[in-house]
């Protein structure tokens, strides 16, 4: 009973942590129709933005995510700006092929700069927990982590369903040409999207790094699975995403427990392929007609 | 004194045109394996400064073989047909010692390698192949052997990355515990690079067994021990085979490394004749502290110049004399003898290691410890 306890808090609290990542990559594609294929080697950029901010300036990862939203927002706005809004109307092919070498060139600058040393902070709470009873014990930092998620997913949901400028981004989601007929500047909200979904992912970023390691080709794992977890949820759908996080979270965790670790990926994709067997638009996805 | 200094360095100078002994070194100074094959080369660099000064010159031809099998062979073709080397110190990798093995043993030069791991290496019955270290079914016995001689221990689990050096070396162990009478109670292998281990670590925990055998690189090492403690788990003895549990980074994260035992060939705190004062002139020369990679080969070409040069540069005396002779030094005692199928093998004391206060501490074999050991594993805090 203690472990299946622990592997469901677990799992939770890092899928709050893998719906922040899908939640990013989901509102990029509902916009533009893009899929990015370089938001996992965001995530990593944000990675090395925390652990920059953390050895030389001694400021706390949790805390540090003050700083790396407002850069990863920016950063992604530039991308946007610069290279995506250019192939917005491209073939597909096109804007695949423009994500990937936008990911490629930062993990390999990142190379260059840092080597491909794996680098790991160590905080004051970096192995702490809380018991809650029962040999059931909580990762601080986890916990920590999945608070935080929570409070950006609940002020992201606030954002695009009470302010103007959140409304406007979902009906430029809906219908791109339908929202600049009524006015809207869907150039301006491509770019704002983009840039929350890179800081979403430098945010994932940050708040992963106490417990995980870091180097530049993390990425990779980290695009894939946030490929699973929009897929999963429903391309475009910001609930869905948060939804299929945690699913992820739980059955990875559930499995490593009950299957075995080595056979955590192959149980997380069988699942994935019978969603999308029965639900091919995903768990909450509407398909478009 | 000067002029005798003078006078000594007169007659080496001129000493080598005549007896300078042609040895060939193998090591991977570039391409991915160079940050270890870096250790090697300063270990040669030390040995050829203390063989001067016994009087005995050498010509070294380095070859740098990448890290690649093939280039470690055309290598080895090289220094034995062109250069016509007396013998051969190297590879590094277990790959490259592998491939070259084969053309020592055809072309008759003598092969000492210094600290490939790979057990078949010196299991293919080859008469010219010669290796200092332990092989690697050694790390698993000797961390077995050194939990069984601190405490009693009944049940072991086993976590380890599920690739071929983490199932090859848990496989060994496991054939080992299994004559030793202890049940295995977890055998769990991870993808290497997952963010989480606390369900299979929870898993392990209910077994609630007395040793934890974990074979993993730096990152993983590191982040097993974090969530070992996040999940309170307690066995009598954290046993680390492998890369990730003998580096400084990890002896650096003190709160989840102190106490976790480990195995190495060599430390400098080791009372091996001249260990220490090699550790303090290494430091001094190469500014950072010596791998055992570093020590084993000093040690192999220390054994193979004197050998050499016994010989008076001929191949066959120089197999002959590797394979009668003895020496002790920084490595401990040396001999190549044939045992247990190995063929030209050191039987090498593996040293047992424990880090106490952020520091590797030998602790076992009890003649060679500079600490007692700490046992059972203390409480978390």
């Amino acid at each position: 009973m203690a472990v299946l306890l622990q592997s469901l808090i677990s799992g939770i609290l890092i899928g709050g942590v893998y719906a922040l990542i899908g939640i990013g990559l989901t509102l990029i594609f509902g916009v533009m129709r893009i899929i990015n294929f370089a938001h996992g080697d965001i995530l990593m950029v944000g990675m090395y933005l925390t652990y920059i901010i953390f050895t030389w300036l001694h400021i706390d990862p949790f805390v540090s995510v003050l700083i790396t939203f407002p850069l990863m927002f920016l950063f992604g706005g530039v991308l946007q700006k610069v290279f995506i809004n250019r192939v917005l109307n491209a073939l597909a092919q096109n804007q695949i092929l423009l994500t990937i070498g936008l990911g490629l060139i930062m993990s390999n600058t990142v190379m260059l700069i840092f080597t491909s040393d794996y680098k790991i902070l160590t905080t004051s709470y970096s192995s702490a927990s809380i018991q809650v009873g029962g040999g059931v014990s909580v990762s601080t930092p986890l916990l920590i982590s999945f608070l935080i998620t929570a409070a950006i997913t609940a002020a992201l949901y606030w954002f695009l369903l009470k302010t103007d400028t959140g409304q406007a981004i979902r009906a430029t989601a809906q219908d791109r040409d339908a929202a600049q007929l009524m006015g809207i500047n869907v150039k301006r909200m491509s770019i704002i999207a983009f840039g929350l979904g890179a800081a979403l992912a430098g945010t994932a970023g940050a708040l992963i790094s106490p417990t995980y390691y870091i180097f530049p080709q993390v990425g990779g794992i980290f695009t894939l699975k946030a490929f699973v977890i929009t897929v999963l949820g429903g391309m475009g759908s910001v609930v869905g995403a948060t939804l299929g996080g945690v699913l992820i979270g739980i059955t990875e965790s559930m499995s490593a427990v009950y299957i075995s670790s080595g056979w955590k990926d192959v149980v997380v994709f069988v699942l994935f392929l019978l969603v999308l067997l029965f639900k091919p638009s995903g768990l909450m996805g509407k398909s478009r007609t | 004194m000067r002029k005798h200094l003078l006078a000594l360095g007169a007659t080496l100078a001129l000493a080598p045109c005549l007896l300078a002994q042609k040895i060939g070194v193998i090591n991977s100074m570039t391409g991915p394996e160079a940050p270890i094959g870096e250790n090697i080369t300063n270990g040669i660099k030390l040995a050829e400064e203390d063989l001067l000064k016994k009087g005995i010159h050498l010509q070294l031809v380095w070859e740098d073989d990448t890290g690649k099998p093939q280039i470690s062979m055309s290598a080895m073709e090289k220094l034995a047909t062109r250069d016509n080397v007396v013998g051969v110190v190297g590879p590094y990798t277990s790959a490259c010692s592998n491939a070259v093995a084969k053309l020592a043993e055809k072309y008759k030069v003598s092969l000492l390698i210094p600290s490939a791991a790979k057990e078949e290496i010196t299991r293919q019955g080859l008469q010219h192949v010669f290796r200092m270290n332990a092989p690697a079914d050694k790390y698993a016995s000797s961390l077995i052997d050194a939990a069984l001689s601190l405490g009693k221990a009944k049940t072991i689990a086993f976590i380890y990355e599920n690739t071929d050096f983490g199932t090859s070396t848990s496989k060994t162990a496991k054939d080992y515990v299994a004559t030793k009478g202890i049940q295995v109670v977890a055998d769990v292998s991870y993808p290497k690079g997952s963010a989480d281990y606390r369900s299979t670590l929870a898993q392990i925990k209910s077994k609630n067994p007395d040793l934890v055998f974990m074979v993993s690189y730096v990152a993983d090492a590191i982040l097993l021990m974090r969530q070992s403690r996040e999940m309170g788990l307690q066995p009598q003895a954290f046993l680390g085979a492998g890369a990730g549990f003998t580096t400084t980074e990890f002896a650096k994260e003190r709160a989840i490394s102190e106490c976790v035992i480990s195995c190495t060939q060599w430390t400098d705190d080791v009372n091996w004749p001249g260990a220490k004062d090699f550790g303090k002139r290494y430091k001094t020369k190469f500014g950072k502290e010596p791998t055992y990679h570093a020590a084993c080969a000093y040690a192999s070409m220390i054994i193979m110049a004197e050998t050499a040069n016994n010989a008076g540069g001929d191949r066959v005396k120089t197999r002959d004399g590797l394979k009668a002779g003895k020496w002790n030094g920084i490595m401990g005692e040396v001999k190549f003898t044939d045992y247990d199928g190995f063929t030209n093998q050191n039987n090498h004391q593996m040293l047992v290691q424990q880090i106490l206060n952020g520091n590797y501490e030998t602790v076992l074999p009890k003649q060679f410890a500079s600490k007692t050991a700490v046992y059972p594993f203390p409480k978390w805090k």
